[in-house]
């Protein structure tokens, strides 16, 4: 069986500016006065992280704050590009999930932004006409869809952006902490849908804080610290080794 | 490129979106983006008209096309300031191909450039009798290089902003300069040789004046004026996208 997900000793240097000549006329002064030039520090976030996903599995990446399993999702996202190491995924359309309503605007109807909303992950106008009703269906917004996205709560806002994410169906989908928004009847949809995903033998890398939701979707889970790999292997264990790192603080 | 045309969906949803939002809500909707060339036509037709007498023929037409073409230039290079910045928070989380910003900001105001030539040639044909001509077929060929060019422009301020964000002040600045360098509302017959030399020193001024050699003079463009605009097209849009895709991987990191 081909992989679903290969990540070939991936590292990820982010550069840290201090007093950030973001500007041309900042870059001239720095010419001519050292107090104001542009001091550059490089952060590993990602160091040499290698692992292979099969098709249907679901991976865990937790981790405390910044130990890099943001940036990791990203980079198999296409989102950044690696610093070394690289990153290949099976021929399969790749959904990322990492904040709800990407790319909506306000001023425009719910109707308006599902069809904007999915073009932004490539769909065609084709591909978008099929899914509509499911989407208007799932968000539960039927007589909302010729009102602007400015006029709705954002509980509102927040089903429409998902029920758009998980209808574009995708074979591969990185989701990261998209579960802590709203409240918890949404919560528990998020994860009922998610738990179908992994029945239908969806490919999935899961980011989150809460071991209950990694233990519930994942069958393997990989600790990230200080954007080392420092374990991967069995949920229970992942997460035993998760909760030692927390304690060790 | 190939992801451009696969994410046509995009482009075209960008493009409405903006379109949407310029108009939705006023009531003479697109009619208003026309009272801006109309007042500029109007104001320039009486200044250097009428008060210092430049003495063109048909001098608001000879404007209209000038200014109606440098719009759509200014326009999208101003836009495109912010086509990919403004769109930080779309970058940072979704992987998308990132040139379909700058061309959706192009096809945006080529679509107010063109609207605006369909509203203001029956205008033109009204008030003084500007009646077609072949040559006018000269128009699309040019109005394509000129697109291509601007694009590339795009490319360049686009990538350029994500860097170094005063290029916004930098670009208008530099776009008023070259509105005097352009010869938009003098002809350049009417100039000295030596200051000829110095309009044709800015590229802009090739489009202006195959625009009007084919809608003003009605002379089919010559094969060296082809040759010219084919070049600056080409050139402006390599160096732009060479720039665009050389820096791309680093936008997400950057805005």
């Amino acid at each position: 069986m081909s992989t679903a997900i290969e990540v070939i000793d991936v590292s990820k240097a982010f550069i840290i500016r201090h007093n950030r000549a973001n500007s041309l006329k900042s870059k001239v002064i720095g010419i001519f006065h050292k107090r104001f030039r542009e001091k550059r520090e490089r952060l590993w976030a990602l160091k040499g992280i290698s692992f292979n996903m099969l098709p249907g599995e679901a991976l865990g990446l937790i981790g405390r704050n910044g130990s890099g399993k943001s940036t990791l999702l990203k980079i198999i996202a296409g989102i950044y590009s690696p610093s070394s190491g690289q990153v290949r995924l099976s021929n399969a359309r790749v959904g990322t999930m990492i904040e709800l309503g990407v790319g909506f605007h306000p001023e425009l109807t719910g109707e308006e932004n599902i069809y904007l909303g999915a073009s932004i992950y490539g769909l065609s106008r084709k591909e978008i006409d099929e899914i509509y009703s499911r989407v208007v269906a799932f968000s539960e917004l039927d007589s909302f869809m010729d009102t602007s996205l400015k006029n709705y709560s954002s509980g509102m806002q927040a089903r429409l952006g998902f029920a758009l994410a998980v209808n574009l169906d995708p074979d591969i989908l990185l989701v990261d902490e998209i579960l802590a928004v709203g409240d918890e009847a949404f919560q528990r949809k998020c994860m009922a849908r998610m738990e179908q995903f992994r029945r239908a033998g969806k490919t999935i890398v899961f980011v989150s804080h809460s071991a209950e939701d990694v233990r519930r979707i994942c069958d393997r889970a990989c600790v990230l610290d200080f954007g080392s790999m420092v374990f991967l292997g069995k949920t229970n264990e992942a997460i035993d080794r998760y909760h030692m790192l927390l304690g060790a603080t | 490129m190939s992801s451009v045309y696969r994410y046509r969906e995009l482009i075209r949803n960008l493009v409405f979106k903006d379109l949407k939002l310029k108009y939705r809500d006023s009531t003479f909707g697109f009619l208003w983006s026309l009272a801006n060339p109309l007042l500029v036509i109007s104001v320039y037709s009486f200044v250097f008209g009428h008060l210092l007498r430049v003495g063109t023929e048909r001098f608001p037409y000879f404007l209209m096309i000038g200014i109606l073409a440098w719009n759509f230039f200014a326009q999208s290079l101003m836009m495109s300031t912010g086509s990919i910045l403004d769109n930080g928070n779309l970058i940072r989380k979704v992987a998308i191909p990132m040139e379909v910003f700058p061309v959706a900001t192009v096809l945006f105001n080529l679509a107010q450039y063109l609207l605006a030539l369909v509203v203001l040639f029956p205008l033109a044909f009204v008030f003084f009798g500007v009646l077609p001509s072949w040559t006018w077929l000269a128009f699309f060929p040019i109005l394509v290089l000129h697109v291509l060019f601007t694009l590339g422009a795009c490319f360049v301020v686009a990538t350029a902003t994500v860097f170094y964000r005063d290029v916004r002040h930098f670009t208008e600045i530099l776009l008023m300069l070259l509105f005097w360098l352009t010869p938009i509302i003098y002809d350049i017959r009417s100039i000295t040789p030596s200051l000829q030399s110095v309009i044709y020193l800015n590229p802009i001024s090739f489009f202006t004046l195959g625009y009007q050699n084919a809608l003003y003079r009605n002379v089919f463009p010559s094969l060296a004026e082809v040759g010219i605009l084919v070049g600056l097209s080409v050139l402006m849009l390599s160096l732009g996208y060479v720039l665009f895709t050389r820096l791309k991987t680093r936008f997400a990191e950057e805005v």
